[in-house]
């Protein structure tokens, strides 16, 4: 069954307020979804040379959705990361060196070879590392938030998910809960129309957006593949959550252009489906955009500039050793329970508080 | 020194962690307002405030898995579950996401989780659990089971300080039944075992509500003076194997006894641990006592006949020593 | 001949393995001999060398050994059977007395060189003991189930045999409890708890003293500042709602959207000290306490104020002010403000002048939210009459460091955050 594209409608509380970016910022939101684009370019080609242990994930089409999401988000704020959003841990400041080397299990990846593929997140950069069990992370995040409130700062949590998790009691859990206490959390709802080969006319009978409201939440529908449109929902959704007016859930509509998985052909997707999606590229539509610019942006120097990082940290990542067996049984308990740390906030809106952390 | 009972205990460690330390706060349905299913933090509303002893939906994986979320920014959350049979609602967050966490990502995640557990007054199969024997068999997670007040508020103190995630079991048929001094003030109790009484010529290894039946069953005029030792296990995982195989050494009899269902109990993992390791101390089999593997029924008879009594320990413990 | 015996013999026997006794040549061409007498009987015990039977040959009349000890399990031959060389006329089942092989260390499967008793088993702790302390445990009494040997049995055995002082300790030494009691050190009770008199570090002065003391500061700055006042109305009409149901007043809602201008505006959030002029990063804000008509005014500072949301700014300030009225504030504690808000609104005045706190360059004057009919227009344009809570801003500022119209925006953007309140 064909799913609609829903125009990135004006929803509760976005308002159209221009110039919350700079030319500066526009420019990173485009570098960050290259980034990742070029990652997962990058290790689907490792893992079909065999280099790559066990499955391979990736967020193709999807870029802008934990690009313009994580944009928004400041250094004190915490997120929750799933598998189809790379462009969040590199807003965040985690290295590409570091993501090849998490993919093919090395000893420099994020995790050490712990966990694989995308389970991974860089502590020390406030992301917690997803498990498989979707949308555990859900309540992760409206644990932080918790936090936040019960402590009287200002800061927010942030936590992806897809249209087949709000499925699980999960779900129902973390919204109920979130509202019930009014707690600073963003939820952003990737729904890219398929979970696995299950369509999303098999998986709700409502739409998200009004199921929020069911809530009692504050919902937002936009554009998945317009990450200037994503930023600006998720910047407003942390300016609610901060003022103490509570969750939002912000449905990023998108559509996963490859497979669940690299071993997935996605045969069950109708091809002019697809089609009408590649004419959207997010990536290519924020390029066009910059291109487009009063004073040009030179995309290709950028591409470029992003593809000589992901060659270099290739190198780097080959040449990094596996694991060493003997340290398979090691850190199964902590000797001291150190919180999460601040990440990159690279956002221009941010640049007086990063400075005021400074003085404080 | 006041004597509390087994419930006071743990209040009162409870209470002691959160006035020495701002990041504790306690989370669980009805443990504000009503101070909780069975009083454990009654008055406690009026001293710490409703954001520190929070009145939570009625939601387990919620509880969990926002405790998780809270103790990965600072906060040292103890959950309660009403029940511990409740605990199966929030397994996975429990599991997956809380056990896993430190090896996996390097993150830690200080939480308690306290489980009122265990029957022998006609809780029926849904009141009446002792679950820690999933919790021992997920990697990550701690679990510890007092017998004593003095433990209970010694073994709280020490796993609310711990960085990683505690599943702490509280008896509830110990709350008021059984009392002993306790100290005031502060002190953490080691997750390690503790000998309940010594003797030379068998052991009995038990926790929780069955380290007093195995005294009852074999106090000395019991067994015709036989010398029996109990051992009080305390902690689950870690588990002390260093003084279950010193008893072994001593007596080269064992009667291992779980109020749990038999099969995979914490006490099968005990039994393992001795025929592999304790063969050459051994003078007899390996014995094991627990309940059998049915839900625990309602009825008084029933579950009676269920639940090892003092009457099956003392029949094992005489049969060995005979052997 | 006996060579071979003995080889036969003290050959490594299996465990299980029965020993054969063979019909020995008792030259070299002697093919046959006689069996004349069973010294032994199926079931008894035997030595090794120890003579099983006697046999006859055309050359000469011998006893034949027992090549292993153990006990005799079966008589193939019977007495005057005649059988050549090499016939087997008996089988011993081996056991008992090879030391080499009890000491073994991990013990194989089942334990058949071990004394049996009556059930034939012996405790991996029984034989241990055993081969230690060299007890021949058939000769240890059983009081096991079946007659089975018992630790303590052997513990006993061993027990009275140690007459002689030399002989090894009767009972292996009672090991040290491993495990002490619970290691808790009992504490002395708590001390009681110490009295709440408020600490003596900022005692309020005397009434005539502070009161002299803000005089001059406000003199002081108004003879420095070229002090201005803007005025800008702004609907209350979401922060009411929203400060409902948050429990607060209308302060910390106006202060959080304060803390966000001023970020937006920082010529607002500076300092003019002298020449020395300095914006900031970090809002530090005064709020305006108001200890009573005789005990004056006095301004405690939330430093850090942009990193607290509603919540935690309305708690700070609740806080802060309850320790102004009790005299508890420390000096730090009254220091270093960026800005200040002023909130006497509830005694209903709607406007003021407000005297800024030097060496700040402004300050926000929150007064009554009062109802008042507005003009409002509809979607289509049409204008008509509402009755809306409003209050009107005041800001005093240093026109030495900036402009009436910064000062207007900046106002406004005060305006625009609580006109479009979402919380």
């Amino acid at each position: 069954m064909a799913t609609t594209v829903r125009p990135a409608a004006a929803a509760d509380g976005v308002p159209d307020v221009p110039g919350h970016l700079t030319r500066a910022d526009r420019i990173e939101l485009l570098r960050a979804m290259l980034s990742m684009r070029l990652l997962e370019e990058r290790a689907m080609s490792l893992y079909r040379q065999g280099r790559v242990p066990g499955s391979f994930y990736d967020g193709f089409g999807q870029e802008a959705v934990s690009a313009g999401a994580a944009f928004a988000m400041a250094a004190e704020d915490r997120l929750c990361i799933l598998h189809r959003d790379l462009a969040a841990h590199v807003v965040r400041g985690v290295e590409p060196e570091r993501i090849l080397a998490q993919y093919m299990g090395r000893a420099t990846g994020v995790t050490r070879g712990r966990d694989g593929n995308v389970h991974f997140g860089d502590k020390d950069r406030g992301c917690v590392g997803m498990v498989s069990m979707l949308p555990d992370m859900m309540l992760v995040a409206t644990g932080m938030a918790m936090a936040f409130k019960l402590r009287g700062e200002a800061r927010a949590a942030l936590t992806f998910f897809g249209d087949g998790s709000t499925s699980r009691g999960d779900f129902h859990e973390a919204l109920n809960w979130a509202a019930v206490q009014r707690l600073p959390v963003i939820f952003v709802l990737e729904n890219n129309q398929y979970a696995y080969s299950t369509p999303t006319a098999l998986q709700f009978a409502v739409d998200p957006v009004e199921r929020a409201h069911a809530y009692g939440i504050a919902g937002a529908s936009v554009d998945g593949n317009d990450v200037e449109a994503v930023f600006e929902a998720v910047r407003v959704a942390r300016e609610r959550a901060v003022a103490g007016g509570g969750p939002t859930l912000v449905e990023a509509v998108t559509m996963r252009m490859h497979g669940h998985a690299a071993h997935d052909d996605m045969r069950y997707v109708p091809a002019e489906l697809l089609e009408r999606w590649r004419e959207r590229d997010p990536v290519e539509l924020q390029a066009a955009r910059l291109r487009a610019l009063p004073d040009p942006v030179d995309v290709d120097a950028l591409r470029a500039e992003v593809q000589a990082e992901v060659d270099a940290a290739t190198q780097a990542a080959l040449a990094a050793p596996m694991p060493d067996p003997a340290t398979a049984l090691e850190g199964l308990f902590a000797e001291e329970a150190v919180p999460l740390g601040d990440g990159r906030a690279p956002w221009s809106g941010f640049a007086g508080a990063d400075a005021a952390r400074g003085e404080g | 020194m006041p004597t509390l009972t087994y419930l006071q205990a743990i209040s009162d460690g409870l209470r002691e962690e959160m006035r020495a330390d701002e990041r504790v706060f306690v989370m669980g349905e009805d443990v504000g307002v009503f101070g909780g299913a069975f009083k454990v933090t009654d008055g406690f509303v009026d001293e710490f405030g409703a954001d520190r002893v929070m009145d939570t939906p009625l939601a387990e994986s919620g509880i969990v898995g926002t405790a998780v979320g809270a103790a990965v920014v600072g906060m040292r959350p103890v959950c309660e579950m009403q029940f511990a049979d409740f605990i199966a609602c929030g397994f996975d967050q429990l599991v997956n996401v809380a056990g896993k966490m430190h090896y996996r990502q390097g993150l830690a995640v200080p939480i308690t989780v306290r489980l009122p557990s265990g029957g022998g007054f006609s809780g029926g199969p849904f009141h009446s659990q002792n679950p820690e024997a999933w919790f021992m068999h997920a990697p990550g997670l701690k679990v510890v089971a007092p017998s004593t007040p003095e433990d209970a508020k010694g073994l709280l103190t020490k796993a609310i300080r711990d960085p990683n995630p505690v599943v702490y079991l509280e008896h509830k048929h110990l709350y008021r039944r059984i009392k002993g001094e306790v100290a005031a003030g502060s002190y953490e109790t080691d997750f390690t075992a503790r000998i309940a009484r010594e003797g030379t010529d068998l052991t009995v290894v038990a926790y929780g509500a069955m380290v007093h039946t195995a005294l009852e069953a074999t106090a000395p005029e019991q067994l015709d003076g036989a010398s029996v030792e109990v051992l009080d296990l305390r902690s689950l995982v870690p588990l002390d194997e260093a003084a279950i195989l010193a008893s072994v050494r001593k007596t080269s009899k064992v009667v291992v006894l779980d109020e749990a269902n038999a099969t995979c109990a914490a006490g099968a993992q005990v039994a393992a641990l001795i025929a592999e390791h304790g063969f050459e101390d051994l003078d007899g089999p390996v014995v094991r006592v627990a309940a059998p593997d049915v839900p625990i029924p309602f009825s008084p008879p029933l579950e009676q006949a269920v639940l090892p009594g003092v009457d099956r320990v003392k029949e094992a413990c005489r049969d060995l020593l005979a052997y | 001949m006996t060579s071979s015996r003995t080889e036969n013999g003290a050959g490594a026997p299996t465990e299980t393995a029965l020993a054969d006794v063979t019909m020995p040549q008792m030259g070299v061409s002697v093919a046959e001999g006689t069996v004349v007498a069973w010294k032994v009987a199926v079931g008894d015990p035997v030595v090794a060398e120890e003579t099983v039977c006697e046999i006859s040959s055309d050359k000469i009349d011998s006893d034949v050994p027992a090549p292993v000890s153990g006990v005799l399990a079966e008589v193939l031959v019977a007495v005057g059977e005649t059988v050549e060389v090499g016939t087997v006329l008996a089988r011993i089942a081996p056991g008992g007395g090879d030391r080499e092989l009890r000491q073994s260390s991990a013990p194989r499967g089942r334990q058949t060189d071990a004394a049996p008793g009556a059930s034939g088993r012996v405790s991996p702790v029984v034989a241990r003991i055993a081969a230690e302390h060299h007890v021949d445990l058939s000769q240890v009494h059983g009081t096991g189930r079946d007659g089975r040997v018992r630790k303590q049995d052997v513990l006993a055995f061993i027990e009275a045999l140690a007459a002689a002082p030399t002989a090894e300790p009767a009972a292996p030494a009672a090991e040290p409890p491993l495990h002490i009691e619970s290691p808790y050190i009992p504490e002395p009770a708590p001390a009681p708890a110490a009295p709440s008199a408020p600490a003596a570090a900022a005692a309020p002065t005397t009434l005539s003293r502070m009161r002299r003391q803000i005089g001059e500061h406000m003199k002081r700055s108004l003879e420095t500042a070229a002090t201005c006042t803007t005025w800008m109305e702004a609907d209350m009409g979401r922060v009411e709602a929203a400060r409902r149901r948050l429990g607060t007043t209308a302060l910390p809602l106006v202060a959080r959207a304060t803390v966000e201008a001023l970020r937006e505006f920082p010529a607002l959030n500076a300092t003019l000290d002298g020449e020395r002029y300095e914006q900031h990063a970090a809002v530090h804000l005064g709020i305006a306490v108001s200890l009573g008509d005789e005990e004056g005014l006095i301004v405690p500072v939330v430093r850090d104020a942009h990193e607290l949301s509603v919540e935690g700014l309305a708690r700070r300030v609740k806080e802060l002010a309850r320790r102004a009225r009790a005299g508890e504030l420390t000096p730090d504690e009254v220091r270093g403000a960026t800005f200040t808000i002023t909130n006497p609104g509830q005694y209903g005045s709607i406007m003021a002048t407000p005297v800024i706190n030097q060496p700040q360059v402004a300050i926000l004057d929150l007064e009554a939210v009062v109802k008042r009919p507005i003009v409002v227009s509809d979607d289509e344009g049409n204008d008509m009459i509402a009755i809306r809570p409003q209050t009107i801003l005041g800001l005093s500022w240093d026109h030495r460091a900036l402009d009436g119209a910064l000062a207007a925006r900046f106002l406004g953007a005060i305006r625009a955050r609580l006109e479009r309140w979402e919380g």
